[in-house]
């Protein structure tokens, strides 16, 4: 069997790194999410969404949102230091699979979303009129799930992004519309013609509609679609992620 | 077994450039270095010793060829190879936010050192790169010279059987090269197998069992250094004159205040030189050529 020493290793260096530097990792998405739900609180007006208040609706679209762009961006900018600073020479040399080099920062990239979610919430969850969690396994599972998988993107982005700019490309064009395209501050049912449909196709949608069902108990679309959809997208995203760490760790 | 064989190794890097012509790195390189010896490896700037270091490292892949690390195939067996290997390279890599204990922590971690193993084996290598007082103290605040020695610490962490020097000593102070050519015959008395390159050639001079010369992707020369010497000492008279600017014999060079002349026959030479030069001939030698000497032979385009 493997020795997974070196995987378990790399995942805690990435944990460690991130806290070293906690007010940026997470204090930071913290704040800009309390500074949405100032807003939103004011303009919501004590309007609702399905007969669940506006709030409420808004305030998980919002923490997946948080939870999201902690684990995307995690693995994505940490590789780019890394390549910048010298230390992707330590993934080189040292005998971490590519495959668990690519799992190790999402994996580590999930914990760092989890902690800034459960920060997050506590931070907030006082002010929200929220009265449980409908669905807690479920909530659990797909946030695992949905860490993973936007860690696996970062990973992806990070290993190709050889600067800073590459990848604040990829933050603004590809995530910030993936995330405000799908549902997280409007329900998609509100949408016309076509793009209900269209959303269905953004992981995005279905990432902010579980965690919405799990806790609230609305949900856009099918959770159980939702489920399929995201462990699909992280079983898919595996093979690019693979691909492209292999060929940075070892140039042909 | 050996504990390094490169068989017929070429390299070529394609330029992004278009238009632009390949550069051929390494073209069918092979030596070998043998268990517990310190192996240079010795070429001008542009030579290919990264490349080889890198291919040996299993960072980049050959274009063909061969490499195994006491019998693991690099290409195939990548991982399995890497444990054996310790490598150092010239720049300092390391966590910046991190503690010298922190990053050599992670470091072993990411080499298999189980976790109950890691910091005896911290302390020890510490200890022996005199940094146990900075254990705590972060990796970025260090001088240049306990970078250095936090760079060899990370490469013995987990106790490999090839340490692969980069450069170990270029930019550092007489006292820390000398403590690591110290550490580094040490090791080789504990049964470590040693590869490194260097710039200074009297460091290879001092250290190095067998050398190996590259030049332009290729092995010009490999072998014992004593012998490698005693072959080029056969062919050297070195001289000094008073008045350097006369006529000359044809083929001496000029190095330095000397001059060389490629001898045939130690005792006739001599007697030519005399006789040429007669009274403005300041001294004359016939010695062992310095790895200098034969470097620059050898590398002279």
């Amino acid at each position: 069997m493997q020795n997974l020493t070196p995987v378990f290793a790399l995942v805690a260096r990435e944990v460690k790194r991130f806290q070293k530097i906690w007010l940026d990792t997470v204090v930071s998405p913290i704040m800009s999410m309390i500074l949405f739900l100032a807003v939103f609180g004011v303009v919501s007006g004590g309007r609702d969404v399905a007969g669940i208040p506006y709030l409420a609706f808004v305030y998980m679209g919002l923490l997946t949102m948080t939870m999201v762009n902690a684990s995307f961006s995690n693995p994505a900018f940490a590789l780019v230091i890394a390549k910048n600073v010298g230390t992707f020479m330590d993934l080189q040399i040292t005998p971490v699979p590519p495959w668990g080099v690519g799992l190790a920062y999402a994996f580590a990239a999930s914990i760092r979303g989890i902690i800034t979610l459960l920060i997050a919430l506590l931070a907030t969850v006082w002010f929200i009129p929220i009265s449980g969690v409908a669905n807690p396994l479920l909530l659990i599972v797909s946030v695992v799930l949905i860490g993973v998988a936007f860690g696996m993107l970062g990973v992806i982005f990070g290993m190709y992004a050889k600067n800073f700019e590459a990848l604040t490309f990829v933050m603004t064009f590809i995530i910030q519309p993936m995330i405000f395209l799908a549902g997280t501050f409007y329900s998609i049912k509100q949408l016309p013609g076509i793009w209900p449909t269209v959303s269905l196709f953004n992981p995005m949608h279905h990432a902010v509609n579980l965690v919405r069902y799990s806790v609230t108990g609305y949900a856009d679309s099918a959770p159980m679609v939702s489920l399929a959809v995201m462990a699909v997208f992280a079983v898919a995203i595996f093979i690019p992620m693979q691909w492209i760490t292999t060929r940075n760790l070892k140039a042909s | 077994m050996d504990a390094l064989s490169v068989s017929h190794v070429s390299k070529t890097y394609r330029q992004k450039k278009k238009g632009a012509v390949p550069l051929q790195a390494l073209d069918d390189v092979s030596l070998t270095v043998k268990p517990g010896e310190i192996h240079g490896l010795l070429g001008p700037n542009g030579a290919g010793k990264s490349t080889l270091i890198s291919l040996i490292a299993g960072i980049i892949r050959a274009d063909q060829g061969k490499i195994e690390v006491f019998g693991v195939d690099v290409e195939k067996e990548t991982e399995k190879a890497k444990v054996l290997e310790g490598i150092v390279p010239q720049e300092g890599v390391y966590e910046m936010a991190f503690t010298v204990r922190e990053v050599l922590y992670y470091f072993s971690g990411m080499y298999g050192v189980p976790i109950a193993e890691r910091n005896p084996r911290i302390d020890k290598a510490l200890e022996d790169l005199a940094l146990s007082d900075k254990a705590d103290e972060r990796a970025r605040g260090l001088s240049g010279g306990m970078k250095r020695r936090l760079m060899i610490a990370k490469a013995l962490i987990h106790k490999p059987k090839l340490l692969i020097l980069d450069e170990p000593t270029a930019g550092v102070d007489v006292a820390l090269r000398q403590k690591i050519w110290e550490l580094v015959r040490r090791l080789r008395d504990e049964g470590t197998t040693i590869l490194f390159t260097t710039h200074y050639l009297e460091e290879a001079e001092q250290l190095c069992d067998r050398i190996t010369l590259i030049n332009h992707g290729r092995i010009i020369k490999e072998g014992n250094l004593k012998e490698i010497q005693k072959e080029f000492s056969k062919n050297v008279i070195s001289f000094e004159l008073f008045d350097r600017n006369v006529p000359h014999l044809p083929n001496v060079t000029p190095e330095g205040s000397e001059f060389h002349y490629p001898m045939k026959e130690l005792e006739a030479d001599m007697q030519a030189i005399a006789s040429h030069y007669n009274g403005n001939l300041k001294s004359v030698r016939s010695e062992a050529a310095s790895l200098e000497q034969i470097f620059l032979t050898l590398t002279k385009d």
